[in-house]
């Protein structure tokens, strides 16, 4: 066996403290750059943290926010009523009612919390891809040359910008320290962010801007993650001669970031 | 917070006013799309207009499937019978039209203006434009 003499140890752990205890001194002192840096005001620092702290005065009864990734599954399907179009175009029915949900996707995060210690909350903002079945309501004729046709082609295929408001009621389901049930309700606003094709732009009766009503169901799985499932029931926000009705189910998972990153 | 919330309400504001981007040539160009590079079969060709004798409405029909017009996307427009000219497809006091300039095979040139009653992807209703009785004319592209 290799036996080390006593002082040849003695001497190695004066070696390790040492060395250590440079490091600390070494990891203690600023450069001369960061001492300079500390005397100096920083405006643009100084401001987002006046920001952080109006924001955090503000909302001080917003407590326990976790911040979670989703991805969802969205199906899809929008009533169409095309009865005040003028201009002299015709699409066949057939080939354009799809009167079925049609899936798309969708991802964000959220923010679940609790307002003033009782109500709890979900705030989502997401990026949606929307690929919705078409039902026209109106079937027009030119019999007996033309069959059943629509004046309307609506846009099927779209994305948008989401944003939601949850209110979530824990139900008194099982164990609710391990599994939590909760009913949701809530406004959610979209706003489309792909091109609006010109056919559905005839006559004015392209828009944005969706407004829906939520509902829905979530499960969380002991803060590991949420499973959830939302139908949505959307009308443009503004007034539009197409009145377009959508309507989604939405069925995704959330986890918590802190947990994936 | 003021300034937090300013931008908020600009954006919303901007957000509302954006809803509609229709501008004057949507129309004409959604008809353009379906128009162009087809060949139009004509099927039928419907006059109605009274008699010199009665003034009941009469109808003539005519099936046919050997005359065709072709407008293709550069703006020229030809037919089976050899015509050939420019069109524009135009929107005129709520009435969408075809503009046609042609000459016939001889050479000699003349104006022919069609109202649009309906067209789509594979059919088309227009309406001819001229003194008299109306002709419609009822294209598919078989």
């Amino acid at each position: 066996m290799n036996k080390r003499s006593p002082l040849f140890e003695k001497i190695l752990i004066c070696f390790s403290i040492l060395l250590l205890l440079v490091q600390e001194v070494n990891a203690q002192t600023l450069t001369k750059k960061q001492q300079d840096s500390a005397f100096l005001l920083h405006p643009g620092q100084e401001r987002l943290r006046k920001i952080k702290k109006s924001i955090a005065k503000t909302f001080v009864d917003f407590v326990g926010n976790d911040v979670s990734l989703y991805g969802a599954l969205d199906f899809s399907k929008q009533n169409i009523n095309d009865n005040a179009i003028t201009a002299p175009i015709n699409y066949l029915y057939n080939t354009v009612n799809n009167n079925t949900y049609n899936s798309g996707f969708s991802g964000g995060f959220r923010i679940d919390g609790i307002f003033k210690e009782k109500h709890r909350y979900a705030l989502i903002f997401g990026l949606n891809r929307i690929i919705a079945g078409s039902n026209y309501k109106n079937i027009h004729t030119l019999s007996p040359f033309i069959d059943d046709f629509t004046h309307f082609k609506a846009d099927n295929m779209f994305t948008t910008l989401s944003i939601a408001a949850h209110y979530k009621k824990l139900l008194p389901v099982n164990d609710m320290n391990k599994y939590k049930f909760y009913t949701v309700i809530g406004p959610s606003f979209d706003y489309k962010i792909s091109k609006i094709s010109d056919a559905n732009l005839i006559n004015g009766a392209g828009n944005r801007a969706f407004i829906n009503l939520d509902l829905g169901a979530e499960f969380d799985n002991k803060g590991y993650y949420i499973l959830y499932g939302h139908y949505k029931l959307g009308n443009y926000i503004s007034s539009s001669i197409v009145p377009v009705q959508l309507n989604r189910f939405e069925i995704g998972m959330s986890i918590k970031t802190k947990d994936l990153f | 917070m003021k300034t937090f919330f300013t931008i908020l309400l600009a954006v919303i504001s901007l957000t509302l006013v954006s809803c509609n981007k229709e501008t004057a040539t949507t129309q004409t160009s959604v008809m353009n799309n379906l128009l162009t590079n087809k060949n139009w079969y004509l099927d039928y060709s419907i006059t109605e207009g009274l008699t010199s004798t009665t003034p009941s409405v009469f109808k003539s029909y005519v099936g046919q499937s050997t005359y065709f017009i072709t407008y293709l996307k550069t703006g020229v427009t030809q037919d089976s019978d050899g015509i050939t000219g420019t069109y524009t497809v135009e929107l005129i006091n709520g009435q969408s039209q075809i503009y046609m300039q042609l000459k016939t095979s001889n050479g000699n040139p003349f104006e022919v203006i069609y109202n649009i009653i309906s067209v789509g992807e594979s059919n088309m209703v227009l309406s001819k434009v001229i003194s008299g009785p109306a002709t419609k004319l009822y294209f598919t592209t078989k």
